[in-house]
């Protein structure tokens, strides 16, 4: 056997070269077949290769390369002789055993699977629930740092100065303070203003800070349709809204990125996902404030209908197309839908006298923003 | 200890100088097009955590199949690697995010939006991703048993790219050459081939004399848009070659014979795929809006939200479907196709300086292209 693999090491016409891993010389060299591969070179002790330490590595087409796990880690032995390569192919029988087999990708396929399944499980099921636990566990001092933060930015986009007209001020106060007690909230930490601006709407920042753009009031047609929107406000704040939406959108972003990382054009797919799996999360939460608010109104004697036909007459119809699916809070005809089967005759005194309500419309001045 | 017939210069007279050698690309173009092809597939079913495998096949593929001087080189970086630098550089960037967040909330009660140069120390940090994925790179790449090797510090790098950064921000551009230019002085001459430095003799200013008109020319690329891929291809064209003339490792130099307008086929394929997976992306979404129609479950009514999501889950696979089709398309040009291009316009000067380097240099963590990864700054 050794004689055959000889001659054949003999005939070879193509150079075999030697690379020691030590040097980048260039070694022409012969090789012997024996109980070890032999790597002759003129003049220089022979090189042994175990077999079953002899692994493929990466060439070009037409060339066999070999490494060896028990010599320099980038020695390498390049044969060109198809007959020789296959004399060596054939007595080294763990030649491809790092390469990447079908197998292995099966298992990269499905671990990948695994952990893609647990990040979703983790996104639907996990985050909700650690953002439910987590936000009321959050120190008042933090959350408020957050809410100053966020309220610097929004008196940065509509202007440093809430509305102050003092008959118009003492209105709103008694209005809020009447919901704040049948909502059950601490009085010490929560503020309420106005703001000028030509956007209808309201909203609520983490550490207990409700704001009403002047628009809405202007839009609303009594007291009723107010409250009901500012109850709804309030019931964000029970609930803080504000900082599980925070640990909910920090904690889904981060998981979505890890999923699908960093295949061009990703960002879309993270981007959509993450639209589509938060919009859904705010849409339960706008849900629950709604049940708040609907329970305040009728603590009170007021119905919740008003509230509800204020925000239809602001956005119209919404209903129809797929960004339905994007949309932050429900659709306002089924809110609206919603609040009338809610709808009581009212039991309690009306939350504002004519007076008041009149003040509370001219918060901001003449009512011109 | 080096025995080597080349070293005695200046007692004997100079043997004339050898022709140079050229660098031969010996991959089969269609070999890479079915390994890109699977390999997108693979992404897909696996939410992208095949990028790993497939990212380290086209290197072996495009290494071991680039010949130099008759030896073909060889990348020896493993998918296991990248996946554990990218796990431990989650690791670290976790609670750098956290601590980004809560430092902006304390900027932001300071005043409106001030936590917006936060987002600059991010840049940095790219940079110095960008230094340590390259090295991470080189030092799995071999040639003749001989791997390269890199020192310096990522942190030198990031702080120079931070300062040329701003000097080409103010100047609008102009000094993009001279950034380029130093950046890679830094990188070449703490690049080595075993015991060969390398080097880099490019310079902003040659760069610039090429390129200026493109400079010029740039405001009227964004007025009649179809020219931008020219122009790109120019500019692409020009800085591969430049970039390469300058390239010295020890005695070794290179030298392109790239065209300027080398690339422009290239560029324009990938245009025209865009659009042809546009335009079929847009028939689908239509076939499928139709059908959803046909068999009435069109989005409208009460319960819009649960009824259209049938219809959006047709139109996420389509867009997958394209984006990884994109992929395909971007991998063979803009990576195969580059390669084989620059490559065989390039010359290699006095490879003999080559011929018996000792092996130095130790292996690089894969940590920063963990980072490069989590970034997005990532390179080839």
């Amino acid at each position: 056997m050794t004689d055959i693999s000889a001659e054949s090491a003999a005939q070879s016409a193509k150079p075999t070269i030697f690379f020691d891993g030590v040097s980048s010389r260039r070694r022409q060299v012969t090789l012997t077949l024996a109980d070890a591969l032999e790597i002759v070179e003129a003049g220089v002790t022979p090189v042994r290769w175990a077999y079953d330490d002899i692994r493929r590595a990466d060439s070009p087409a037409g060339v066999l390369r070999l490494a060896s796990t028990s010599a320099p880690p980038l020695a390498r032995l390049e044969i060109r002789d198809v007959a020789l390569a296959a004399d060596v192919t054939a007595r080294c029988p763990r030649l491809d055993e790092h390469q990447t087999s079908r197998r292995g990708v099966a298992k990269i396929v499905g671990w990948s699977m695994a952990a893609a399944v647990s990040i979703v499980c983790v996104v639907l099921f996990g985050v909700p629930l650690a953002a439910d636990r987590l936000a009321p566990l959050v120190p008042k001092p933090i959350e408020r740092r957050i809410g100053d933060a966020s309220e610097v930015q929004v008196k940065t986009i509509f202007g440093r100065n809430a509305c102050s007209d003092s008959a118009g001020k003492a209105a709103f106060t008694k209005l809020v303070n009447r919901l704040r007690d049948a909502a059950g909230l601490d009085d010490d930490n929560m503020t309420a203003g106005v703001l000028p601006s030509a956007i209808p709407n309201a909203f609520a920042l983490p550490g207990g800070k409700v704001y009403v753009l002047n628009a809405l009031i202007d839009k609303a047609e009594n007291p009723d349709e107010l409250a009901g929107i500012l109850a709804h406000e309030l019931g964000h704040l029970k609930h803080h809204d504000n900082m599980r939406g925070l640990i909910y959108n920090g904690g889904t972003s981060f998981l979505i990125g890890l999923l699908f990382g960093d295949v061009t054009g990703s960002s879309a797919v993270i981007f959509a996902s993450r639209s589509v799996v938060e919009a859904s999360y705010s849409r339960e939460a706008e849900t629950a404030a709604d049940t708040f608010a609907i329970d305040i109104m009728h603590a009170l004697g007021r119905s919740p209908k008003p509230a509800a036909e204020l925000m239809f007459r602001i956005t119209g119809k919404e209903g129809g197309g797929l960004t339905s699916i994007l949309a932050s809070h429900p659709l306002t005809e089924d809110r609206l839908a919603r609040m009338t089967k809610e709808d009581r005759p009212a039991s309690g005194p009306p939350l504002l006298t004519d007076t008041e309500w009149q003040a509370l419309k001219g918060i901001c001045g003449s009512g011109k923003v | 200890m080096n025995d080597m017939q080349w070293a005695p210069i200046g007692s004997e007279p100079l043997p004339p100088p050898l022709p140079p050698t050229r660098v031969d690309f010996t991959g089969d173009r269609s070999t890479f097009r079915k390994m890109v092809t699977k390999g997108a597939m693979l992404e897909l079913v696996t939410f992208g955590f095949y990028r790993f495998w497939l990212v380290t096949d086209i290197r072996r593929h495009l290494w071991s199949n680039t010949a130099i001087d008759g030896d073909a080189a060889e990348y020896t970086g493993r998918a296991k690697e990248l996946l554990i630098g990218f796990l431990v550089a989650l690791a670290i960037l976790v609670p750098i995010y956290l601590a980004y967040f809560l430092v902006g909330i304390e900027f932001e009660r300071w005043q409106g939006f001030a936590s917006t140069p936060l987002f600059i120390s991010f840049y940095a940090f790219g940079q110095f991703a960008i230094y340590r994925a390259r090295r991470y790179r080189l030092t799995r790449t071999v040639w003749r048993g001989v791997r390269f090797w890199m020192d310096g510090s990522g942190w030198a790098y990031s702080f120079r790219a931070m300062l040329w950064g701003l000097l080409v921000f103010l100047t609008l551009g102009l000094a993009l050459p001279w950034r380029e230019a130093s950046l890679e002085r830094y990188k070449m001459r703490h690049t080595h081939f075993g015991d060969l430095q390398g080097d880099f003799e490019g310079d902003g200013w040659t760069f610039f004399k090429r390129g200026w008109w493109l400079w010029l020319l740039t405001p009227i690329a964004v007025v009649i848009f179809p020219l931008a891929p020219f122009f790109y291809a120019e500019f692409k064209a020009r800085e591969w070659r430049w970039w390469l003339d300058g390239i010295r490792i020890g005695g070794v130099s290179l030298s392109s014979q790239l065209p300027h307008n080398a690339f422009y086929g290239l560029y324009w394929k990938v245009v025209g795929w865009w659009m042809l997976l546009s335009v079929v992306f847009g028939l689908y979404l239509g076939g499928a809006t139709w059908l959803a129609n046909a068999v009435g479950m069109a989005p409208t009514g009460p319960d819009a939200i649960a009824r259209s999501i049938p219809l959006l889950v047709v139109m996420v696979i389509g867009y997958l479907a394209v984006v990884l089709a994109m992929n395909v398309v971007m991998r063979v040009y803009l990576q195969h196709d580059i390669w084989v291009k620059v490559l065989e316009t390039l010359q290699v000067h006095d490879i003999g300086a080559a011929a018996d380097v000792q092996g130095r240099g130790d292996l690089a963590s894969a940590l920063g292209e963990g980072f490069a990864d989590g970034l997005d700054v990532a390179g080839f």
